[in-house]
């Protein structure tokens, strides 16, 4: 077990696309993964799963890739109720967990922004370039560089799914570049491609990070630490100040009455 | 058996120190004096931009790991929220602590009866005259000295 336990979890799937749906079994959704290479052993780790969970999860791997070798089912207590973890979070990490509700209110409109463009006669380039500013300024900006100014240099940065983290930054960034040029040049087919491509990146990243990689570092916080980044985090808003989220949250507040009007 | 739970007449020596290490001498943890609520001063060098315990009294005898897991690192101060006198000081002492001692964190423990939550909600008052903010941490002692929840609040 213990050579799987250290092997890549995008080679493992590929050898035994079993594992893959049994780790979909436990909402584990490496399967997807375009990068997958953190190790199986990681990957367990982080989703801090119920030791009996975790227990028979590993037993099942094992099972699936040496299924005729005798391997010993755990020991399970069916009297012993798992209950589902509640997320908490703390205070710094919370607030990065309520940003995400703002930007996951523009994925929401993607569709309806995508269609109000296909039926205009010609592309909305201030609707596409507002947009864009909220991604930009908002998301990345305001969010996105608390996360890897601060957050982020709580914890290995060299780890695989904080590297995952910073891929998807910049894989979102040259989705919005290809949604800028399609603006400039009145390519609708292009401006589709990249703010879908923006969505399903941006909804999967914030799925991980709310789920997954915001709980696994808050538990490698001490609590000195907590205070410390609450104290940055609050720093580092403060330097932009209170009116570029409230700003951002008008302008949300404003596209979700336009196109929940216009496009019915 | 009925009446307050916080002072109901319970025996669980039959418990006691079922496991755990007992080899090696354990040092303490306590960096200051005073500890009691009433006596420490927010001005105290030893508060000024640390982390915070506010611990009821009863915690530190039942959590058997208090010095090693809870008190290292931190300043002290204790209280009783069932006991003690004048307890509106003790907010005010909470609104200086973040305001002027400008602490870093603050943890409450507190034991697990009903009164003793009153310790918590002391907390948060003063956090919440407070202008600055600061993270609030509530953890909750069993009576048998086990962590019941440790959670920001």
């Amino acid at each position: 077990m213990k050579d799987i336990l250290t092997r890549d979890i995008r080679k493992v799937i590929d050898d035994c696309p079993e594992v893959g749906r049994i780790l979909e079994e436990y909402k584990i959704g490496c399967a997807p993964c375009s990068v997958g290479s953190c190790l199986l052993k990681d990957v367990v780790g982080i989703h801090n799963l119920d030791p009996q969970q975790e227990a028979t999860l590993m037993y099942r791997i094992e099972k699936a890739i040496y299924p005729s070798r005798n391997i010993k089912p755990p020991v399970v207590d069916p009297t012993k109720k798992v209950e589902p973890k509640k997320l908490t979070y703390s205070p710094p990490v919370k607030k990065l967990v309520d940003e995400h509700v703002l930007i996951k209110r523009l994925l929401a409109l993607v569709p309806a922004i995508i269609e109000f463009t296909e039926k205009s006669p010609k592309v909305d380039k201030a609707l596409i370039l507002n947009c864009v500013d909220f991604i930009r300024t908002y998301a990345d900006k305001y969010h996105h560089m608390k996360e890897e100014d601060i957050l982020f240099k709580y914890v290995d940065e060299k780890s695989e799914i904080i590297q995952i983290m910073y891929k998807d930054h910049i894989t979102g960034r040259n989705h919005v570049k290809q949604v800028v040029e399609g603006a400039e040049t009145g390519n609708k087919a292009q401006i589709k491609e990249h703010l879908f491509g923006y969505r399903d990146l941006l909804t999967q990243h914030i799925k991980k990070e709310d789920e997954i990689l915001y709980p696994w570092i808050d538990r490698q916080l001490s609590t000195a630490q907590v205070g410390e980044m609450f104290r940055r985090c609050n720093e580092a808003d403060a330097s932009v100040g209170d009116a570029l989220p409230k700003k951002y949250e008008a302008f949300i507040q404003e596209l979700e009455r336009k196109l929940l009007k216009e496009v019915k | 058996m009925s009446g307050c739970p916080g002072s109901k007449t319970i025996d669980f020596s039959a418990n006691a120190n079922q496991e755990g290490s007992e080899t090696g001498k354990r040092p303490s943890q306590l960096r200051q004096w005073p500890i009691q609520f009433h006596l420490v001063s927010p001005q105290a060098p030893y508060f000024q931009g640390r982390d915070i315990l506010l611990a009821a009294d009863c915690t530190a005898f039942a959590l058997g790991d208090f010095h090693k897991d809870y008190l290292k690192g931190k300043s002290l101060a204790i209280a009783c929220p069932k006991l003690d006198s004048d307890q509106d000081v003790y907010i005010e002492k909470i609104k200086s602590l973040i305001d002027d001692a400008k602490i870093n964190t603050l943890s409450v423990m507190i034991m697990q009866v009903p009164c003793c939550f009153g310790l918590a909600q002391i907390a948060k008052e003063g956090a919440e005259k407070a202008s600055r903010k600061i993270p609030v941490k509530q953890i909750v002692v069993g009576l048998e000295g086990n962590i019941l929840s440790e959670e920001w609040i």
